[in-house]
Protein backbone atom coordinates (compact mmCIF):
# COMPACT_ATOMS: atom_id res chain seq x y z
CA UNK A 1 0.00 0.00 0.00
CA UNK A 2 1.26 3.70 -0.50
CA UNK A 3 1.04 6.26 1.84
CA UNK A 4 -1.00 8.61 1.77
CA UNK A 5 0.98 11.81 -0.14
CA UNK A 6 2.04 14.84 1.72
CA UNK A 7 0.70 17.78 -0.56
CA UNK A 8 3.03 20.08 -1.34
CA UNK A 9 2.86 23.90 -0.02
CA UNK A 10 1.23 26.59 -2.48
CA UNK A 11 0.37 29.82 -2.94
CA UNK A 12 -2.80 30.72 -4.36
CA UNK A 13 -3.01 32.93 -7.09
CA UNK A 14 -6.63 33.96 -6.07
CA UNK A 15 -7.29 34.51 -9.95
CA UNK A 16 -10.96 33.30 -11.01
CA UNK A 17 -10.67 29.90 -11.40
CA UNK A 18 -7.34 29.34 -11.14
CA UNK A 19 -6.92 28.03 -7.48
CA UNK A 20 -9.06 24.86 -8.35
CA UNK A 21 -6.90 23.98 -11.39
CA UNK A 22 -3.93 23.93 -9.51
CA UNK A 23 -5.22 22.50 -6.88
CA UNK A 24 -4.74 25.08 -4.45
CA UNK A 25 -2.51 27.26 -6.19
CA UNK A 26 1.31 27.84 -7.17
CA UNK A 27 4.24 25.75 -5.57
CA UNK A 28 5.77 28.02 -2.68
CA UNK A 29 9.48 28.53 -2.73
CA UNK A 30 9.75 27.24 -6.47
CA UNK A 31 9.11 28.12 -10.51
CA UNK A 32 6.41 28.22 -12.45
CA UNK A 33 6.55 28.45 -16.01
CA UNK A 34 3.65 30.25 -18.01
CA UNK A 35 4.21 30.47 -21.77
CA UNK A 36 2.10 31.20 -24.71
CA UNK A 37 1.96 33.12 -27.61
CA UNK A 38 1.92 37.24 -27.93
CA UNK A 39 -0.95 38.37 -26.73
CA UNK A 40 -1.68 35.57 -24.71
CA UNK A 41 -2.59 37.11 -21.28
CA UNK A 42 1.02 35.78 -19.79
CA UNK A 43 1.64 39.51 -18.72
CA UNK A 44 -1.61 39.82 -17.39
CA UNK A 45 -1.51 36.45 -15.41
CA UNK A 46 2.23 37.15 -13.54
CA UNK A 47 1.01 40.72 -12.66
CA UNK A 48 -2.55 39.64 -11.27
CA UNK A 49 -0.65 36.74 -9.49
CA UNK A 50 1.09 39.82 -7.80
CA UNK A 51 -1.02 42.01 -7.57
CA UNK A 52 -3.31 39.81 -5.24
CA UNK A 53 -0.48 39.03 -3.16
CA UNK A 54 0.83 42.21 -2.66
CA UNK A 55 -3.14 43.57 -1.53
CA UNK A 56 -3.28 41.13 0.68
CA UNK A 57 0.19 41.84 2.19
CA UNK A 58 2.34 39.46 0.12
CA UNK A 59 4.95 41.73 -1.36
CA UNK A 60 6.37 40.50 -4.77
CA UNK A 61 9.06 41.75 -7.14
CA UNK A 62 7.85 42.05 -10.91
CA UNK A 63 10.71 42.20 -13.63
CA UNK A 64 10.14 43.31 -16.94
CA UNK A 65 12.40 42.32 -20.22
CA UNK A 66 10.36 43.51 -22.69
CA UNK A 67 8.26 46.65 -21.51
CA UNK A 68 8.96 49.42 -19.85
CA UNK A 69 8.27 50.06 -16.00
CA UNK A 70 5.37 53.03 -16.96
CA UNK A 71 3.58 50.81 -20.06
CA UNK A 72 3.87 47.72 -17.03
CA UNK A 73 1.93 50.16 -14.40
CA UNK A 74 -0.31 51.74 -17.16
CA UNK A 75 -1.65 47.97 -18.58
CA UNK A 76 -2.27 47.41 -14.70
CA UNK A 77 -4.28 50.05 -14.17
CA UNK A 78 -6.39 49.24 -16.76
CA UNK A 79 -7.38 46.06 -14.84
CA UNK A 80 -7.35 48.12 -11.70
CA UNK A 81 -4.32 47.39 -10.08
CA UNK A 82 -3.21 50.31 -8.98
CA UNK A 83 0.99 49.25 -9.10
CA UNK A 84 2.74 52.76 -8.35
CA UNK A 85 0.46 52.77 -4.94
CA UNK A 86 1.89 49.42 -4.16
CA UNK A 87 5.10 50.54 -4.80
CA UNK A 88 4.94 53.26 -2.98
CA UNK A 89 3.55 50.96 0.10
CA UNK A 90 6.24 48.70 0.03
CA UNK A 91 4.67 45.82 -1.43
CA UNK A 92 6.18 45.86 -5.20
CA UNK A 93 8.40 46.32 -7.12
CA UNK A 94 9.22 46.81 -10.81
CA UNK A 95 12.58 46.44 -12.23
CA UNK A 96 12.84 47.02 -16.00
CA UNK A 97 15.45 44.83 -17.23
CA UNK A 98 15.75 46.23 -20.88
CA UNK A 99 18.90 45.61 -22.34
CA UNK A 100 18.95 48.78 -25.01
CA UNK A 101 20.43 46.42 -27.87
CA UNK A 102 23.15 48.41 -28.82
CA UNK A 103 25.22 47.19 -26.42
CA UNK A 104 28.68 44.98 -28.00
CA UNK A 105 29.64 41.85 -26.78
CA UNK A 106 32.78 40.80 -25.95
CA UNK A 107 33.59 37.33 -24.20
CA UNK A 108 31.62 35.51 -21.77
CA UNK A 109 28.82 36.83 -18.97
CA UNK A 110 26.20 36.11 -16.90
CA UNK A 111 23.52 37.43 -15.53
CA UNK A 112 24.89 38.32 -11.76
CA UNK A 113 23.99 41.94 -12.34
CA UNK A 114 20.39 41.13 -12.70
CA UNK A 115 20.56 38.25 -9.45
CA UNK A 116 21.68 41.71 -7.20
CA UNK A 117 19.11 44.27 -8.83
CA UNK A 118 16.38 41.94 -8.37
CA UNK A 119 18.02 40.86 -5.02
CA UNK A 120 18.32 44.17 -3.93
CA UNK A 121 14.59 45.22 -4.53
CA UNK A 122 13.83 41.73 -2.31
CA UNK A 123 15.45 42.12 0.21
CA UNK A 124 14.86 45.75 0.73
CA UNK A 125 10.78 45.15 0.27
CA UNK A 126 10.86 41.51 1.55
CA UNK A 127 9.48 40.31 -1.19
CA UNK A 128 8.14 36.51 -1.36
CA UNK A 129 6.89 36.27 -5.06
CA UNK A 130 9.14 37.10 -8.20
CA UNK A 131 7.49 37.15 -12.16
CA UNK A 132 10.01 37.42 -14.80
CA UNK A 133 8.05 38.78 -17.71
CA UNK A 134 9.02 37.92 -21.23
CA UNK A 135 12.07 35.67 -20.20
CA UNK A 136 12.87 34.92 -23.77
CA UNK A 137 13.92 38.52 -24.41
CA UNK A 138 16.83 37.74 -22.18
CA UNK A 139 17.53 35.01 -23.56
CA UNK A 140 18.18 36.20 -26.78
CA UNK A 141 21.31 38.06 -25.97
CA UNK A 142 23.12 34.95 -25.56
CA UNK A 143 21.80 33.19 -29.16
CA UNK A 144 23.64 29.58 -27.56
CA UNK A 145 21.18 26.95 -26.39
CA UNK A 146 24.25 25.47 -23.88
CA UNK A 147 24.43 29.15 -22.20
CA UNK A 148 21.00 29.73 -22.00
CA UNK A 149 20.76 26.62 -20.45
CA UNK A 150 23.49 27.12 -17.92
CA UNK A 151 22.05 30.36 -17.40
CA UNK A 152 18.70 29.39 -17.01
CA UNK A 153 19.90 26.89 -14.29
CA UNK A 154 21.63 29.62 -12.20
CA UNK A 155 18.60 31.80 -12.35
CA UNK A 156 16.28 28.73 -10.95
CA UNK A 157 18.58 27.78 -8.49
CA UNK A 158 18.68 31.15 -7.50
CA UNK A 159 15.22 31.65 -6.63
CA UNK A 160 14.95 28.67 -5.03
CA UNK A 161 17.44 29.20 -3.09
CA UNK A 162 15.70 32.00 -1.73
CA UNK A 163 12.58 29.99 -1.13
CA UNK A 164 10.95 32.70 -4.05
CA UNK A 165 7.74 31.56 -5.27
CA UNK A 166 8.22 32.60 -9.22
CA UNK A 167 6.76 32.77 -12.23
CA UNK A 168 8.90 33.17 -15.23
CA UNK A 169 6.65 33.68 -18.88
CA UNK A 170 8.19 32.93 -22.14
CA UNK A 171 7.22 33.68 -25.83
CA UNK A 172 6.34 30.50 -27.40
CA UNK A 173 5.39 31.05 -30.88
CA UNK A 174 2.59 28.87 -33.11
CA UNK A 175 3.60 26.08 -35.40
CA UNK A 176 7.08 24.33 -35.33
CA UNK A 177 7.11 22.45 -32.36
CA UNK A 178 5.34 24.12 -29.93
CA UNK A 179 7.30 25.87 -27.70
CA UNK A 180 10.22 23.18 -27.49
CA UNK A 181 12.45 25.93 -27.97
CA UNK A 182 12.44 26.49 -24.41
CA UNK A 183 12.54 22.52 -23.39
CA UNK A 184 14.95 23.36 -20.90
CA UNK A 185 12.45 25.38 -19.15
CA UNK A 186 9.65 23.21 -19.21
CA UNK A 187 11.74 20.50 -17.57
CA UNK A 188 13.82 22.98 -14.64
CA UNK A 189 9.78 24.12 -14.02
CA UNK A 190 7.78 22.79 -11.18
CA UNK A 191 4.43 23.53 -12.47
CA UNK A 192 4.10 24.58 -16.46
CA UNK A 193 0.74 26.56 -17.63
CA UNK A 194 0.17 26.93 -20.96
CA UNK A 195 -1.98 29.52 -22.42
CA UNK A 196 -2.81 29.72 -25.96
CA UNK A 197 -4.89 32.10 -28.42
CA UNK A 198 -6.66 30.97 -31.30
CA UNK A 199 -9.50 31.09 -33.45
CA UNK A 200 -12.62 29.28 -33.46
CA UNK A 201 -15.29 29.94 -35.96
CA UNK A 202 -13.84 33.54 -36.53
CA UNK A 203 -14.25 34.43 -32.98
CA UNK A 204 -10.91 34.56 -30.67
CA UNK A 205 -10.89 32.37 -27.76
CA UNK A 206 -8.66 31.50 -25.27
CA UNK A 207 -7.28 28.42 -23.73
CA UNK A 208 -5.52 27.86 -20.74
CA UNK A 209 -3.76 24.17 -19.94
CA UNK A 210 -1.23 23.02 -17.38
CA UNK A 211 0.97 20.44 -18.75
CA UNK A 212 2.70 19.49 -15.50
CA UNK A 213 3.30 20.28 -11.70
CA UNK A 214 5.45 18.16 -9.87
CA UNK A 215 4.39 16.51 -6.50
CA UNK A 216 0.32 17.88 -7.16
CA UNK A 217 -2.30 16.80 -8.53
CA UNK A 218 -3.82 18.87 -10.93
CA UNK A 219 -7.13 19.56 -13.59
CA UNK A 220 -5.95 17.85 -16.95
CA UNK A 221 -8.53 19.85 -20.01
CA UNK A 222 -8.52 23.00 -21.75
CA UNK A 223 -9.88 25.73 -19.86
CA UNK A 224 -11.62 28.98 -21.78
CA UNK A 225 -10.42 31.96 -20.20
CA UNK A 226 -11.34 35.91 -20.24
CA UNK A 227 -9.03 38.71 -19.59
CA UNK A 228 -11.61 40.70 -18.24
CA UNK A 229 -11.90 44.18 -16.53
CA UNK A 230 -11.01 42.65 -13.54
CA UNK A 231 -8.14 40.19 -14.48
CA UNK A 232 -8.42 36.55 -16.07
CA UNK A 233 -11.39 34.30 -15.57
CA UNK A 234 -11.23 30.75 -16.21
CA UNK A 235 -13.76 28.53 -16.25
CA UNK A 236 -12.84 25.33 -14.36
CA UNK A 237 -15.26 22.40 -14.96
CA UNK A 238 -13.18 19.70 -12.90
CA UNK A 239 -16.25 19.11 -10.43
CA UNK A 240 -19.09 20.56 -11.78
CA UNK A 241 -21.00 17.12 -11.98
CA UNK A 242 -20.45 16.50 -8.30
CA UNK A 243 -21.20 19.42 -6.99
CA UNK A 244 -24.86 19.95 -8.58
CA UNK A 245 -27.63 20.46 -6.00
CA UNK A 246 -30.50 17.86 -6.29
CA UNK A 247 -33.43 18.46 -8.32
CA UNK A 248 -35.80 20.70 -5.84
CA UNK A 249 -39.53 21.03 -5.03
CA UNK A 250 -42.47 21.37 -7.94
CA UNK A 251 -42.41 25.02 -9.22
CA UNK A 252 -45.80 26.24 -10.94
CA UNK A 253 -45.01 26.45 -14.52
CA UNK A 254 -48.14 29.35 -15.01
CA UNK A 255 -49.80 27.21 -17.03
CA UNK A 256 -52.49 24.81 -14.80
CA UNK A 257 -52.73 22.66 -17.67
CA UNK A 258 -48.98 22.12 -18.29
CA UNK A 259 -48.80 21.80 -14.50
CA UNK A 260 -51.32 18.90 -15.25
CA UNK A 261 -49.39 17.31 -18.18
CA UNK A 262 -45.58 17.53 -15.37
CA UNK A 263 -47.81 16.15 -12.35
CA UNK A 264 -47.72 19.34 -10.48
CA UNK A 265 -44.88 21.60 -12.33
CA UNK A 266 -41.51 21.58 -13.02
CA UNK A 267 -38.92 20.60 -10.76
CA UNK A 268 -36.81 23.53 -8.77
CA UNK A 269 -32.92 23.32 -9.71
CA UNK A 270 -33.81 21.30 -13.05
CA UNK A 271 -32.98 22.26 -16.41
CA UNK A 272 -35.86 22.37 -18.90
CA UNK A 273 -35.65 22.06 -22.21
CA UNK A 274 -38.53 23.77 -24.35
CA UNK A 275 -38.24 22.71 -28.08
CA UNK A 276 -39.81 23.92 -31.14
CA UNK A 277 -39.57 25.01 -35.12
CA UNK A 278 -40.26 29.08 -35.10
CA UNK A 279 -43.39 30.09 -34.01
CA UNK A 280 -44.58 27.34 -32.03
CA UNK A 281 -45.15 29.29 -28.91
CA UNK A 282 -41.35 28.53 -27.05
CA UNK A 283 -41.04 32.32 -26.10
CA UNK A 284 -44.58 32.67 -24.68
CA UNK A 285 -44.24 29.16 -22.49
CA UNK A 286 -41.24 30.68 -21.02
CA UNK A 287 -42.56 33.89 -20.74
CA UNK A 288 -45.64 32.81 -18.56
CA UNK A 289 -43.44 30.96 -16.46
CA UNK A 290 -41.36 34.25 -15.66
CA UNK A 291 -44.52 36.11 -15.51
CA UNK A 292 -46.04 33.21 -12.85
CA UNK A 293 -42.47 32.98 -10.66
CA UNK A 294 -42.41 37.12 -10.60
CA UNK A 295 -46.10 36.74 -8.90
CA UNK A 296 -44.58 34.38 -6.13
CA UNK A 297 -41.98 36.78 -5.61
CA UNK A 298 -39.03 34.67 -7.35
CA UNK A 299 -36.51 36.70 -9.50
CA UNK A 300 -35.92 35.17 -13.05
CA UNK A 301 -33.23 36.34 -15.21
CA UNK A 302 -33.91 35.89 -19.38
CA UNK A 303 -31.00 35.77 -21.11
CA UNK A 304 -32.63 36.76 -24.74
CA UNK A 305 -30.41 36.35 -27.88
CA UNK A 306 -33.45 36.22 -30.42
CA UNK A 307 -34.87 39.96 -29.81
CA UNK A 308 -34.28 43.53 -28.10
CA UNK A 309 -35.72 43.45 -24.89
CA UNK A 310 -38.59 46.12 -26.42
CA UNK A 311 -39.73 43.43 -28.90
CA UNK A 312 -40.12 40.59 -26.75
CA UNK A 313 -41.77 42.83 -23.92
CA UNK A 314 -44.16 43.96 -27.10
CA UNK A 315 -44.67 40.63 -28.31
CA UNK A 316 -45.76 39.02 -24.88
CA UNK A 317 -48.10 41.86 -24.48
CA UNK A 318 -50.22 40.41 -27.76
CA UNK A 319 -49.96 37.12 -26.30
CA UNK A 320 -51.94 37.99 -23.03
CA UNK A 321 -48.87 38.27 -21.17
CA UNK A 322 -47.85 41.34 -19.59
CA UNK A 323 -43.80 41.15 -18.45
CA UNK A 324 -43.86 45.03 -17.38
CA UNK A 325 -45.08 44.82 -13.29
CA UNK A 326 -42.37 41.84 -13.59
CA UNK A 327 -39.66 44.08 -14.65
CA UNK A 328 -40.97 46.88 -12.14
CA UNK A 329 -40.95 45.08 -9.33
CA UNK A 330 -37.37 43.78 -10.09
CA UNK A 331 -38.16 40.44 -10.22
CA UNK A 332 -37.11 40.41 -13.51
CA UNK A 333 -34.15 41.04 -15.50
CA UNK A 334 -34.26 40.93 -19.21
CA UNK A 335 -30.49 40.99 -20.79
CA UNK A 336 -30.68 40.73 -24.48
CA UNK A 337 -27.11 40.45 -26.76
CA UNK A 338 -26.62 39.71 -30.49
CA UNK A 339 -24.68 36.12 -30.19
CA UNK A 340 -22.27 37.80 -32.67
CA UNK A 341 -21.41 40.41 -30.55
CA UNK A 342 -18.65 38.67 -28.47
CA UNK A 343 -16.80 35.39 -28.12
CA UNK A 344 -19.19 32.74 -26.14
CA UNK A 345 -16.29 33.34 -23.25
CA UNK A 346 -17.50 36.66 -22.67
CA UNK A 347 -21.18 36.22 -23.10
CA UNK A 348 -20.64 33.35 -20.06
CA UNK A 349 -18.41 36.30 -17.96
CA UNK A 350 -21.43 38.34 -19.08
CA UNK A 351 -24.35 36.05 -17.75
CA UNK A 352 -22.28 35.11 -14.52
CA UNK A 353 -21.74 38.84 -13.91
CA UNK A 354 -25.45 39.17 -14.12
CA UNK A 355 -26.09 36.13 -11.72
CA UNK A 356 -23.70 37.41 -8.85
CA UNK A 357 -25.27 40.77 -9.21
CA UNK A 358 -28.96 39.69 -9.83
CA UNK A 359 -28.76 36.47 -7.75
CA UNK A 360 -32.36 34.59 -9.80
CA UNK A 361 -33.98 31.91 -8.38
CA UNK A 362 -34.41 30.88 -11.98
CA UNK A 363 -33.16 31.39 -15.64
CA UNK A 364 -34.37 31.42 -18.88
CA UNK A 365 -32.31 31.43 -22.16
CA UNK A 366 -33.54 31.86 -25.44
CA UNK A 367 -32.26 30.13 -27.73
CA UNK A 368 -29.82 27.80 -27.48
CA UNK A 369 -29.97 27.50 -30.97
CA UNK A 370 -29.10 30.74 -31.57
CA UNK A 371 -25.95 30.26 -29.33
CA UNK A 372 -23.80 28.75 -32.39
CA UNK A 373 -23.68 32.56 -33.61
CA UNK A 374 -21.76 32.43 -30.67
CA UNK A 375 -18.76 31.01 -33.37
CA UNK A 376 -19.15 27.34 -33.79
CA UNK A 377 -20.97 24.36 -32.52
CA UNK A 378 -18.21 23.79 -29.98
CA UNK A 379 -18.09 27.15 -28.58
CA UNK A 380 -21.80 26.83 -28.22
CA UNK A 381 -21.66 23.82 -26.27
CA UNK A 382 -18.73 24.93 -24.16
CA UNK A 383 -21.05 27.93 -23.12
CA UNK A 384 -23.76 25.97 -22.36
CA UNK A 385 -22.05 23.64 -20.70
CA UNK A 386 -20.38 25.72 -18.11
CA UNK A 387 -23.85 27.98 -17.71
CA UNK A 388 -25.89 25.20 -17.01
CA UNK A 389 -22.89 23.70 -14.63
CA UNK A 390 -22.70 26.67 -12.55
CA UNK A 391 -26.62 27.22 -12.53
CA UNK A 392 -26.88 23.38 -11.33
CA UNK A 393 -24.15 24.12 -8.54
CA UNK A 394 -26.80 26.92 -7.38
CA UNK A 395 -29.92 25.42 -7.45
CA UNK A 396 -31.03 27.16 -9.89
CA UNK A 397 -34.28 26.31 -12.22
CA UNK A 398 -32.93 26.53 -15.80
CA UNK A 399 -35.32 26.83 -18.88
CA UNK A 400 -33.78 26.50 -22.03
CA UNK A 401 -35.46 26.60 -25.54
CA UNK A 402 -34.64 25.56 -28.96
CA UNK A 403 -35.42 26.38 -32.55
CA UNK A 404 -35.58 22.85 -33.62
CA UNK A 405 -37.09 21.85 -37.05
CA UNK A 406 -38.95 18.66 -36.68
CA UNK A 407 -36.05 15.60 -35.85
CA UNK A 408 -35.22 12.86 -33.62
CA UNK A 409 -35.19 13.20 -30.03
CA UNK A 410 -31.03 14.00 -30.62
CA UNK A 411 -31.62 16.87 -32.69
CA UNK A 412 -34.47 18.28 -29.78
CA UNK A 413 -31.85 18.08 -26.96
CA UNK A 414 -29.69 20.39 -28.64
CA UNK A 415 -26.55 20.29 -29.22
CA UNK A 416 -25.87 17.06 -27.73
CA UNK A 417 -26.23 18.00 -24.48
CA UNK A 418 -28.91 15.58 -23.36
CA UNK A 419 -27.29 14.67 -20.39
CA UNK A 420 -27.68 17.71 -17.82
CA UNK A 421 -31.68 18.20 -19.24
CA UNK A 422 -33.89 16.82 -16.68
CA UNK A 423 -37.27 17.73 -18.77
CA UNK A 424 -37.84 18.34 -22.57
CA UNK A 425 -40.99 19.20 -23.89
CA UNK A 426 -41.47 19.86 -27.18
CA UNK A 427 -44.17 22.16 -29.03
CA UNK A 428 -45.33 21.30 -32.67
CA UNK A 429 -47.61 22.72 -35.38
CA UNK A 430 -50.44 20.53 -36.30
CA UNK A 431 -52.53 20.84 -39.59
CA UNK A 432 -55.52 20.62 -38.61
CA UNK A 433 -57.61 20.94 -41.43
CA UNK A 434 -58.84 24.66 -42.00
CA UNK A 435 -56.51 26.06 -39.81
CA UNK A 436 -52.83 25.10 -38.16
CA UNK A 437 -53.30 24.07 -34.87
CA UNK A 438 -50.22 23.57 -31.84
CA UNK A 439 -49.92 20.66 -29.78
CA UNK A 440 -47.60 19.99 -26.50
CA UNK A 441 -46.07 17.06 -25.29
CA UNK A 442 -43.73 16.18 -22.63
CA UNK A 443 -41.36 13.93 -23.69
CA UNK A 444 -38.92 13.44 -20.41
CA UNK A 445 -38.97 14.23 -17.32
CA UNK A 446 -36.71 13.55 -14.45
CA UNK A 447 -38.01 12.76 -11.28
CA UNK A 448 -41.30 13.20 -11.81
CA UNK A 449 -44.42 11.47 -13.49
CA UNK A 450 -45.70 13.08 -16.81
CA UNK A 451 -48.27 12.64 -19.32
CA UNK A 452 -47.61 11.05 -22.29
CA UNK A 453 -50.13 12.74 -24.62
CA UNK A 454 -49.76 15.42 -26.76
CA UNK A 455 -51.98 17.77 -25.67
CA UNK A 456 -53.37 20.81 -27.97
CA UNK A 457 -53.06 24.77 -26.97
CA UNK A 458 -53.56 27.81 -28.13
CA UNK A 459 -52.43 30.70 -27.58
CA UNK A 460 -54.66 34.07 -27.26
CA UNK A 461 -55.12 37.04 -26.75
CA UNK A 462 -55.03 36.11 -23.02
CA UNK A 463 -52.02 33.82 -22.91
CA UNK A 464 -52.19 29.98 -22.90
CA UNK A 465 -55.30 27.97 -23.22
CA UNK A 466 -55.65 24.37 -22.88
CA UNK A 467 -59.10 23.10 -24.63
CA UNK A 468 -59.12 19.68 -22.88
CA UNK A 469 -59.83 20.36 -19.18
CA UNK A 470 -56.69 18.77 -18.06
CA UNK A 471 -57.03 18.24 -14.31
CA UNK A 472 -54.30 18.79 -11.75
CA UNK A 473 -52.10 16.21 -10.19
CA UNK A 474 -54.24 17.09 -7.04
CA UNK A 475 -57.48 16.03 -8.24
CA UNK A 476 -56.21 12.84 -9.72
CA UNK A 477 -57.20 9.73 -8.70
CA UNK A 478 -54.05 7.21 -7.47
CA UNK A 479 -51.72 9.14 -8.65
CA UNK A 480 -49.88 9.82 -5.02
CA UNK A 481 -46.41 8.71 -5.33
CA UNK A 482 -44.88 10.81 -8.52
CA UNK A 483 -42.27 7.62 -8.29
CA UNK A 484 -45.04 5.97 -10.29
CA UNK A 485 -45.55 8.44 -13.01
CA UNK A 486 -44.99 7.17 -16.49
CA UNK A 487 -41.31 7.30 -17.75
CA UNK B 1 37.24 78.68 -41.10
CA UNK B 2 35.34 76.35 -38.93
CA UNK B 3 37.96 73.51 -39.87
CA UNK B 4 40.94 74.56 -37.52
CA UNK B 5 37.88 74.78 -34.37
CA UNK B 6 36.83 71.16 -35.03
CA UNK B 7 40.12 70.22 -35.72
CA UNK B 8 41.41 70.47 -32.63
CA UNK B 9 38.80 68.94 -30.24
CA UNK B 10 39.00 66.26 -32.18
CA UNK B 11 42.23 65.83 -31.93
CA UNK B 12 42.22 66.35 -28.17
CA UNK B 13 40.30 63.36 -28.22
CA UNK B 14 42.52 61.08 -30.01
CA UNK B 15 45.34 61.81 -28.53
CA UNK B 16 45.08 63.36 -24.99
CA UNK B 17 41.22 62.70 -24.19
CA UNK B 18 41.02 60.94 -20.94
CA UNK B 19 39.43 57.83 -20.66
CA UNK B 20 36.87 57.31 -17.49
CA UNK B 21 35.71 53.56 -17.43
CA UNK B 22 33.93 51.91 -15.24
CA UNK B 23 33.70 48.05 -14.76
CA UNK B 24 30.58 46.17 -13.06
CA UNK B 25 32.06 43.27 -12.07
CA UNK B 26 30.51 40.15 -9.54
CA UNK B 27 32.06 39.25 -6.88
CA UNK B 28 35.65 37.66 -7.47
CA UNK B 29 34.79 34.91 -10.37
CA UNK B 30 36.58 33.90 -13.06
CA UNK B 31 35.18 36.40 -15.77
CA UNK B 32 35.72 39.40 -13.25
CA UNK B 33 39.49 38.31 -13.34
CA UNK B 34 39.68 38.04 -17.39
CA UNK B 35 37.72 41.52 -17.76
CA UNK B 36 39.98 43.46 -15.47
CA UNK B 37 42.83 41.96 -16.75
CA UNK B 38 41.71 42.48 -19.77
CA UNK B 39 40.92 46.40 -19.27
CA UNK B 40 44.18 46.75 -17.85
CA UNK B 41 46.01 45.69 -20.60
CA UNK B 42 44.01 47.75 -23.18
CA UNK B 43 45.04 50.75 -21.10
CA UNK B 44 48.33 50.44 -21.25
CA UNK B 45 49.13 49.31 -24.68
CA UNK B 46 45.97 51.65 -26.57
CA UNK B 47 45.89 54.41 -24.24
CA UNK B 48 49.04 54.85 -23.06
CA UNK B 49 47.66 55.10 -19.22
CA UNK B 50 45.38 57.98 -20.26
CA UNK B 51 42.42 56.57 -18.54
CA UNK B 52 40.87 55.73 -14.80
CA UNK B 53 39.56 52.21 -14.42
CA UNK B 54 36.45 52.40 -11.80
CA UNK B 55 35.48 48.59 -11.04
CA UNK B 56 32.43 48.15 -8.79
CA UNK B 57 31.32 45.13 -7.20
CA UNK B 58 26.75 44.47 -7.67
CA UNK B 59 27.45 42.14 -5.09
CA UNK B 60 28.47 45.00 -2.82
CA UNK B 61 26.53 47.20 -4.39
CA UNK B 62 23.52 46.68 -5.62
CA UNK B 63 22.38 50.63 -5.65
CA UNK B 64 25.05 50.77 -8.22
CA UNK B 65 23.96 48.40 -10.51
CA UNK B 66 20.84 49.54 -10.15
CA UNK B 67 21.93 52.99 -11.40
CA UNK B 68 22.87 51.92 -14.23
CA UNK B 69 20.92 48.81 -15.03
CA UNK B 70 23.69 45.92 -15.11
CA UNK B 71 22.06 42.95 -15.80
CA UNK B 72 24.50 41.18 -17.30
CA UNK B 73 28.17 40.58 -15.52
CA UNK B 74 31.32 41.88 -16.48
CA UNK B 75 29.98 45.12 -17.94
CA UNK B 76 32.00 48.07 -19.13
CA UNK B 77 30.43 51.58 -19.27
CA UNK B 78 32.68 54.22 -21.15
CA UNK B 79 31.93 56.75 -19.07
CA UNK B 80 33.68 59.79 -20.95
CA UNK B 81 34.59 60.76 -23.19
CA UNK B 82 31.10 60.87 -24.62
CA UNK B 83 28.71 59.13 -26.29
CA UNK B 84 28.60 56.57 -23.42
CA UNK B 85 29.36 52.97 -24.84
CA UNK B 86 28.56 49.97 -22.89
CA UNK B 87 30.02 46.27 -23.59
CA UNK B 88 28.68 43.02 -21.94
CA UNK B 89 31.46 40.35 -21.25
CA UNK B 90 34.87 39.49 -19.97
CA UNK B 91 36.47 41.80 -22.90
CA UNK B 92 38.67 38.77 -24.41
CA UNK B 93 37.86 39.97 -27.87
CA UNK B 94 39.92 43.24 -28.30
CA UNK B 95 39.17 43.63 -31.58
CA UNK B 96 35.50 44.12 -30.62
CA UNK B 97 36.41 46.61 -27.52
CA UNK B 98 38.46 48.50 -29.29
CA UNK B 99 35.94 49.61 -32.09
CA UNK B 100 33.10 49.82 -29.31
CA UNK B 101 35.57 52.46 -27.58
CA UNK B 102 36.49 54.52 -30.69
CA UNK B 103 39.88 53.36 -30.48
CA UNK B 104 40.48 51.16 -33.71
CA UNK B 105 41.61 54.28 -35.73
CA UNK B 106 44.12 55.48 -33.34
CA UNK B 107 45.55 51.27 -32.90
CA UNK B 108 49.20 50.44 -34.55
Amino acid sequence: MLGKRKPIPKVPTQIAGLDEILEGGLPRGRTSLACGGPGSGKTVLGLEFLCRGAMAGDPGVFVTFEESAKAVRMNALSMGWDLAALEKAGKMAIVEARLSGDEVLSGDFDIQGLLTIVGGHATRIRARRVVMDALDVLLRVYGDVQRERSELSRLHDWLTDRGLTSVLSVKTYRGGDDGSQYEFLDFMADCVIRLDHRVLGQVATRRLRVIKYRGSGFGTNEYPYVIGERGIVLFPLTKAELTHKPLGAKVSSGLPGLDAMLDGGFRSASCILIAGSSGTGKTTLASAFARAASRRDEKVLYLSFEESEEAMIAGMLSAGIDLRPALRSQKLLIQTALPEAMGSDNHLVRALEAMDKFKPDHLILDAISACVRMGSEQAAFDYLMRLVGVIKERGITCILTNQSLAGGCEELSGIGFSSVVDAVIQLRFVDAGQEIGRQILVIKSRGSGHSNRREPFYITGQGIEFPNNLRPPSARAGQADPKDGAR
Amino acid sequence: MSKALQARPRAKKGQGGHYLLRLFMAGNGQNSQKALANLRSLCKEHLNGRCTIETVDVVKNFQAAVRDNILVTPALILVAPRPRVMVLGNLSDLPKVLTALRLSGSES
